[in-house]
């Protein structure tokens, strides 16, 4: 008896001790944070990669952030959504989100086409609610709020100044000429061409500044991405970014000198 | 001859193009330039303005609704604008409805409350990701600790220092919503317009244009927009960071795009007349 005490006493103390190594896996320490530095500098220069041309490094990397964007998403939903949202009120008694969690559940039917109207019944509920929300806050902000905005200025026009009442007058017009550019309910010649013309520089003007913006948006992207590969390319992290963007040149070098880039090249055309 | 010459420049390889713009935006990395960012927008300035006129223990809620993707943008305007709500001895809380988000959070407060010695649950409380906004938006405006009865660390917060005498929006000085997403939408839809509350937006630059005719009808209190606007807030409470050394890079690689735009249209112009 005292054997079979003791050997249990022996392998819970093992599976303890196993547990606290594992547990002490994911401790971020310095270690782990130049491994996060070589994963994070290793898949930025394996997805840019593809401008040169496609490679094994790009699909890891792609599959990667697939996979991992997945289970990502499935670890949000369990913890921070079915956990705190369904399961912990349900075990304290509060069998209300019951209801809530059965229409959520009934949009899975909709893979089984001959239960698949059960469906309606949680879509029904978000279209309702969904509306009942929307509609009003929409109208307020979206349309009354905009039509006073543009309206408001000319019943102050004495205390605002020359330049005010200009960008006001601009607004104004801008308004007008795209609504009606928009407006198909009378043909457009003559004097209401003109005005619909103007509407399509009041267009191109603001999808030149989206398009200016989405430029710099994109330029800061890849700057914050070079900004990562620098910082992970110092001693600090054993020249992560040095020694991968190296290993790749090797690899398209091979694959240029051993003439395999050449033997794909003549099968894609041969295909094509 | 001439003419043939020139058309080749239409035909070079894009990956040229690649690399220059590589090394345009890596060169100011490895050893910046320096160059000055000036221009400070108006609406920048409003969101400053608001930050800075309110009087020290005011509460200020900070929607961070931004993931790593857009990063390089979001996290350094969110930096500067929490830095100034410290240092101006403000009450922060924030919310996020972006899973993503929050480990940049944290990083972002381990970081920032340490500089301006900052205690978690007395000076800010960080409050759990929380998915379905709009439910969680309409809750908040009745009784906040019907949604957010816990931080995100699973402690009670009813009971914290920091949010003595917060019940929901109306207790609230301004709230700013940093995003790459439409949810600074919602925030002046739901909350700014319907609660009359303060709601300012820091977006990135793609969005920023959209926000136009909020800021004119003063349904958004001001814009941070993009890397640019980072730049601005820095320099407004004079703490420059990542914002400030982006615009080198920044401003070199839209004059390459300049240089490029004018080169095409010069060579264009010269086949067509030669």
């Amino acid at each position: 008896m005292e054997f079979f005490t003791h050997s249990w006493a022996m392998l819970a103390g093992q599976l303890a001790h196993g547990w606290v190594w594992f547990c002490g896996l994911f401790v971020v320490t310095e270690s782990w944070m130049i491994a996060g530095g070589w994963v994070a500098t290793g898949l930025t220069i394996f997805l840019f990669s593809f401008l040169y041309k496609d490679n094994p490094f790009f699909k890891v990397a792609e599959h990667l952030y697939l996979g991992a964007g997945m289970g990502w998403l499935f670890q949000v939903s369990v913890t921070n959504v079915w956990i705190p949202k369904i399961w912990e009120p349900v075990s304290k008694g509060e069998l209300l989100v019951i209801i809530p969690s059965v229409l959520g559940l009934s949009l899975l039917t909709q893979f089984v086409p001959k239960i698949s109207w059960i469906s309606r019944y949680g879509f029904t509920f978000m279209m309702g609610y969904g509306a009942g929300l929307a509609i009003p806050a929409g109208l307020s902000t979206d349309f009354i709020s905009q039509i006073g905005g543009t309206i408001k200025p000319f019943s102050m026009l004495a205390t605002m100044s020359p330049w005010a009442i200009f960008n006001s007058l601009v607004v104004a017009c801008g308004a007008i000429c795209v609504l009606f550019y928009f407006f198909f309910s009378v043909e457009h010649k003559g004097h209401l061409k003109k005005v619909s013309n103007v509407g399509i520089y009041f267009l191109m003007i603001y999808f030149g500044a989206a398009f200016g913006n989405t430029v710099m948006a994109r330029f800061s992207l890849l700057y914050g991405r070079f900004d990562d590969v620098y910082t992970y390319s110092g001693a600090k992290y054993f020249y992560a970014s040095q020694i991968i963007l190296l290993g790749m040149v090797v690899y398209f070098l091979v694959r240029w000198f051993t003439g395999k880039d050449k033997k794909e090249l003549d099968a894609e055309e041969t295909a094509g | 001859m001439l003419k043939e010459q020139l058309q080749k420049f239409f035909k070079i390889d894009r990956r040229w193009i690649f690399l220059l713009l590589a090394v345009t935006l890596f060169v100011p990395i490895m050893k910046p330039l320096g160059l000055p960012n000036k221009t400070i927008s108006p609406a920048t300035k409003r969101v400053y303005e608001n930050l800075e006129k309110l009087p020290a223990g005011s509460f200020v809620l900070f929607s961070l609704d931004y993931d790593p993707s857009t990063r390089p943008e979001l996290h350094p305007m969110a930096t500067a604008l929490v830095r100034h709500a410290f240092s101006r001895n403000l009450k922060v809380g924030v919310v996020t409805y972006i899973a993503g988000s929050t480990g940049l959070i944290e990083e972002l407060f381990a970081k920032v409350s340490r500089e301006y010695n900052k205690v978690d649950g007395q000076d800010y409380v960080i409050f759990p990701y929380q998915p379905n906004i709009l439910a969680v938006l309409t809750q908040m405006s009745s009784d906040l600790y019907g949604i957010y009865s816990k931080d995100r660390n699973g402690t009670p917060v009813r009971d914290m220092p920091v949010l003595k005498g917060i019940k929901s929006y109306k207790d609230m000085s301004v709230i700013v919503c940093v995003t790459g997403t439409a949810i600074l939408d919602y925030w002046v839809a739901y909350v700014g317009d319907k609660y009359r509350v303060p709601v300012a937006g820091g977006v990135t630059a793609i969005s920023q244009p959209g926000y136009g005719p909020y800021l004119q009808t003063n349904q958004l209190k001001g814009l941070i927009g993009g890397m640019k606007g980072a730049a601005e807030y820095e320099s407004l409470i004079k703490q420059p960071g990542k914002g400030t050394s982006g615009i080198d890079a920044l401003n070199l690689a839209h004059l390459l795009v300049l240089a490029l735009i004018f080169t095409s249209n010069i060579l264009l112009i010269l086949i067509r007349y030669l």
